[in-house]
């Protein structure tokens, strides 16, 4: 390196692509539709910082929120730095991309601001060392995909497939939430202090897992990691948002839905591997990582659409390295290491392959197409190298990685026997269809050319440059493994390896029984390939089964959760305010109460009424007012009783020396008294007689909510944290000299806890943005 | 009512304002002072409507409904100003390096008839709140009310 940079930079990396996507308005003011190459410039920046850092281990932190112990802590390692140089390379070349495909397309202002935040949420994730952040920059990510997606706002189908992606991605990020709450509470007695400090957990592995077994919380905290990561990471059997979402425009699926997004659940997969590998551990996500890649090369098979075609073999291939992470053996972390870069390499120019012939032909469907290479040279030259490194040919880059992941499954089989030879075999079945479809797709430019299949026009450099860049990349892998295991793969496989070991990568010069599997996947591929339509169709008469189709339980769940609420709506919310009240105070009070049992709280002991006879009196008199509100004749009667049942609280007030409670009090009093004059004049007389049902039911609810009120200011009235009186004398001897007044509720109100005066006017306004809204809508028509 | 409101509101208005002003010391304040107000304009609501500004000779076109009233607009911007002098206030002390929402006082002295006026920073905050309060309470009142 000639100059080095503090790590303090990776700051900077994660914060640029955000900054520059709040530019991006002003920015396309001037650049108009070449704004793409201002994106790449910013990917290529964060890329060279990134560079600077290669051999570098460190965290930097700053604090967020020291209270809770959250801190926008970043760390740098092997693991990460692979993770981010692929997001902000492969971001470049999407960008340059982005100008030649995008050409022409309107809403572009919004779609290179989600792109470049995406870069910059996957840039987070990839760096955070801290948990929260971390499950902020996951859901961020979501919630980009989620924008680019629905890029074609106006059309149903990729609303439709905005909103699955969003329910499953934002969903899963929840249940990992929830697993991070989990290491949270143990680190507490694992490490000394409470932390969300992944680096901190990843020192103390060891005491990490023993915390967590002892809480009982292991298999959970793992279940609920595994839910998020396959969700995010389209394992089965939530693979289905995948082919779903290449609703998205092409640069969109090839960045954000083959080469990093998706692969958010491996990246932490591979990052929580040494801190909960366990026999749990292999046993989940081998068996899932092998399940996804079998069933979903099989569905790539079975597709009639390029995309389709290439969303499926993704959801296998990241089933590939979720296998390779969960066998706890050395080549596994290497496999799941090394394929997710070759993932990358070969699967992103066959994306963007797919969006040159999308674009140049005109259609997308697998059985128009044929015979591109007279008028596609180029692509088909690239297609080759990806296509062939896809299918694990030798000497393409794919096939050192699948090799070991062979050579991981072959290893745990061997030592652990038994059921456990199904790993090989199963991995070897997925590997069939690999090759099958990888053939597949290469015969797009190969055989006999369509007669139906109009003029081809040349793709522009921008569109060929960024594939062919990434092609060329993944040929020399191919050529030279060695070279980039010593170089750089190597050392981001540390990270996530659990002891040291030697890495190699290369052709093979014996027949070991791993080797024996590759050859063998290969020439089952190639001999079953002249019968790839009859393999096609009886895959899709499988597929057709209803239930075995997780898009229709999505389906199936949705509508059932729509008619659900449609039948629930009219018994809580059925437009009338006493309904609504009553069900929002019953579940008010029932949810205190609950909680007030689940605590187990203790009521205080009685001792004595310790109050002033004046104090009594006023009391007395309100309980007689409240009485006579409710026996009112009319109206008018009972607003203004109400009126003196205030007036008696305004007087206790002063009576109990609270001037300031008491002058609101009063002034709050007589506003509510307008406000019920000017709303006595359209409210009818005579209700009719009221059902005796009703009013047994009102007459409980109004006794629950008492108790619970009642319970409420008892048990939070009895002693404050902290001993008795030391906080009401706190703020009382520091008034004047830390606020300045002699009001000392005043002074608590704007100045101690002026941070609560803030929410409580923030809800004042939004209550009145509320009213405007609701009653716009009404006047407005129908409120969709 | 009529006459009696052309009496009696701007009473109450001097006294909410001397409430607000008087808040850091003794009893009153932005939210008592704001309620207070709230109770003037609500009288003359009720005794005039929302034509009020006619009464003091301003020009007005009638609008077409309540949400584009410029007295609702008025209402409605005095609320969202109120909020952003709540909060930018409460930014400014960002700027020596205090936590959000520090306040300060200065005691002035020398000053003609008064002698002593004491600043406090928090009187901006309370101002916040002082016209959300208004502005929030007003626009509920004459929205709802127009119904």
């Amino acid at each position: 390196m000639v100059f080095s940079l503090g790590t303090e930079v990776v700051f900077l990396v994660v914060c640029l692509p955000f900054l520059a996507a709040a530019l991006v308005r002003p920015v396309y003011g001037v650049l108009g539709e070449r704004t793409g190459y201002a994106g790449a410039a910013v990917a290529l920046v964060c890329f060279g910082l990134l560079l600077t850092q290669l051999g570098t281990e460190a965290a930097v932190s700053i604090p967020w929120i020291p209270a809770l112990d959250v801190s926008l802590r970043l760390y740098v390692d092997g693991w990460a730095l692979l993770f981010a140089l692929l997001a902000s390379g492969i971001g470049a070349l999407v960008f340059t991309y982005s100008v030649g495909y995008m050409h022409g397309e309107s809403g572009l202002v919004g779609y290179y601001g989600a792109l470049l935040a995406f870069m910059g949420s996957i840039l987070g994730v990839a760096l955070s060392a801290d948990l929260i952040a971390l499950f902020l920059f996951w859901e961020l990510t979501s919630v980009c995909s989620f924008l680019l997606i629905g890029h074609h706002t106006e059309e149903a189908s990729s609303r439709y497939a905005a909103r699955m992606a969003m329910v499953v991605t934002v969903g899963g990020g929840l249940f990992v939430l929830v697993g991070f709450l989990a290491l949270f509470v143990v680190s507490g007695s694992a490490l000394g202090t409470e932390t969300f400090s992944l680096v901190a957990m990843l020192e103390e592995p060891e005491a990490m897992r023993a915390a967590l077994r002892e809480a009982g919380l292991f298999v959970p905290a793992l279940f609920l990691v595994a839910v998020g990561a396959a969700s995010k990471s389209a394992q089965v059997p939530l693979h289905f948002w995948l082919p779903n979402a290449m609703e998205a425009p092409t640069p969109v699926s090839a960045f954000l839905h083959s080469a990093t997004m998706v692969k958010v659940g491996v990246y932490l997969v591979g990052r929580l591997r040494p801190l909960l590998e366990s026999s749990e551990w292999m046993l989940l996500f081998a068996t899932l990582g092998l399940a996804t890649m079998t069933i979903t090369a099989m569905l790539a098979v079975a597709a009639t659409d390029i995309k389709e075609l290439l969303a499926y073999s993704t959801a296998s291939h990241l089933g590939l390295m979720i296998a390779g992470f969960g066998f706890t053996v050395p080549y596994g972390a290497e496999a799941g290491v090394f394929h997710l870069l070759n993932h990358a390499l070969f699967k992103a120019p066959l994306f963007l392959v797919a969006g040159i012939v999308s674009h140049e032909v005109g259609t997308r469907r697998i059985d128009e197409l044929g015979g591109l290479r007279h008028d596609l040279p180029v692509t088909a030259l690239i297609t080759a190298v990806a296509a062939l490194g896809m299918a694990g040919f030798p000497p393409f880059n794919g096939f050192y990685s699948k090799e070991l992941l062979f050579e991981a499954a072959y290893e745990v089989a061997h030592a652990a026997g038994g059921l456990a030879w199904l790993y090989p075999v199963v991995a070897v079945f997925a590997s069939v269809f690999t090759v099958l479809y990888s053939l597949r797709f290469l015969a797009l430019f190969f055989g006999a050319r369509p007669d139906g299949l109009g003029t081809v026009h040349r793709p522009p450099l921008t569109l060929l440059v960024p594939p062919a860049v990434l092609a060329a990349v993944a040929a020399l892998v191919g050529i030279d493994p060695q070279f980039a295991v010593d170089s750089f793969v190597g050392w981001a496989v540390e990270p996530t390896a659990l002891e040291a070991h030697e890495m190699h990568a290369g052709l093979p010069t014996s027949l070991s029984p791993p080797v024996a599997m590759s050859v063998a996947a290969i020439g089952l591929g190639a001999v079953a390939y002249p019968f790839y339509a009859g393999v096609r169709d009886a895959v899709r008469t499988l597929a057709s089964v209803r239930v075995l189709r997780p898009n229709w339980w999505y389906d199936a769940a949705l509508a059932g959760l729509d008619s659900g609420s449609a039948r629930l709506i009219p018994t809580i919310q059925n437009g009338l305010l006493r309904t609504s009240v009553t069900w929002m105070l019953a579940a008010t009070s029932a949810l205190a109460l609950a909680g007030y049992a689940v605590a187990g709280v203790s009521i205080p002991a009685y001792d004595g009424v310790g109050v002033s006879l004046p104090i009594v009196l006023v009391l007395v008199v309100a309980v007689a007012v409240t009485i006579a509100v409710a026996v009112a004749p009319s109206h008018i009667a009972g607003v203004l009783t109400v009126s003196i049942l205030g007036v008696m609280i305004a007087v206790f007030y002063v009576l109990a020396s609270a001037p300031d409670l008491a002058l609101t009090q009063l002034v709050v009093e007589t506003l509510a008294l307008l406000v019920f004059l000017l709303v006595l004049e359209e409210v009818p007389e005579f209700y009719g007689n009221i059902d005796r049902r009703v009013a047994f039911r009102d007459v409980g609810l109004s006794v629950v909510v008492g108790a619970t009120v009642f319970l409420t200011v008892l048990l939070t009235t009895r002693t404050p944290p902290g001993g008795g009186e030391s906080i009401a004398r706190y703020f009382t001897e520091q008034a004047v000299p830390g606020g300045g007044g002699t009001n000392v509720v005043n002074v608590i109100l704007v100045d101690f806890r002026g941070f609560d005066t803030l929410g409580e006017i923030t809800v004042i306004a939004i209550a009145a943005v509320a009213v405007l809204v609701l009653m716009t809508v009404r006047d407005g028509g129908d409120a969709t | 009512m009529r006459t009696t409101a052309r009496v009696v509101v701007p009473i109450i208005l001097i006294v909410s304002i001397s409430l607000f002003l008087q808040g850091h010391n003794l009893p009153g304040g932005g939210f008592i002072g704001g309620v207070l107000t709230t109770t003037a304009f609500a009288l003359v609501y009720i005794a005039y409507g929302l034509d009020f500004p006619r009464v003091l000779g301003h020009e007005m076109e009638p609008a077409e409904s309540v949400f584009e009233d410029p007295v609702v607009v008025a209402y409605r911007r005095t609320f969202l100003s109120g909020l952003a002098i709540a909060v930018g206030g409460g930014l400014v002390p960002l700027l020596f390096d205090l936590p959000f929402l520090s306040q300060t006082y200065v005691i002035l002295h020398d000053i003609p008839i008064y002698h002593e006026i004491e600043l406090a920073s928090a009187l901006v905050f309370d101002l916040g709140v002082f016209l959300v309060v208004v502005g929030g309470l007003l626009t509920v009142l004459s929205v709802v009310g127009a119904e």
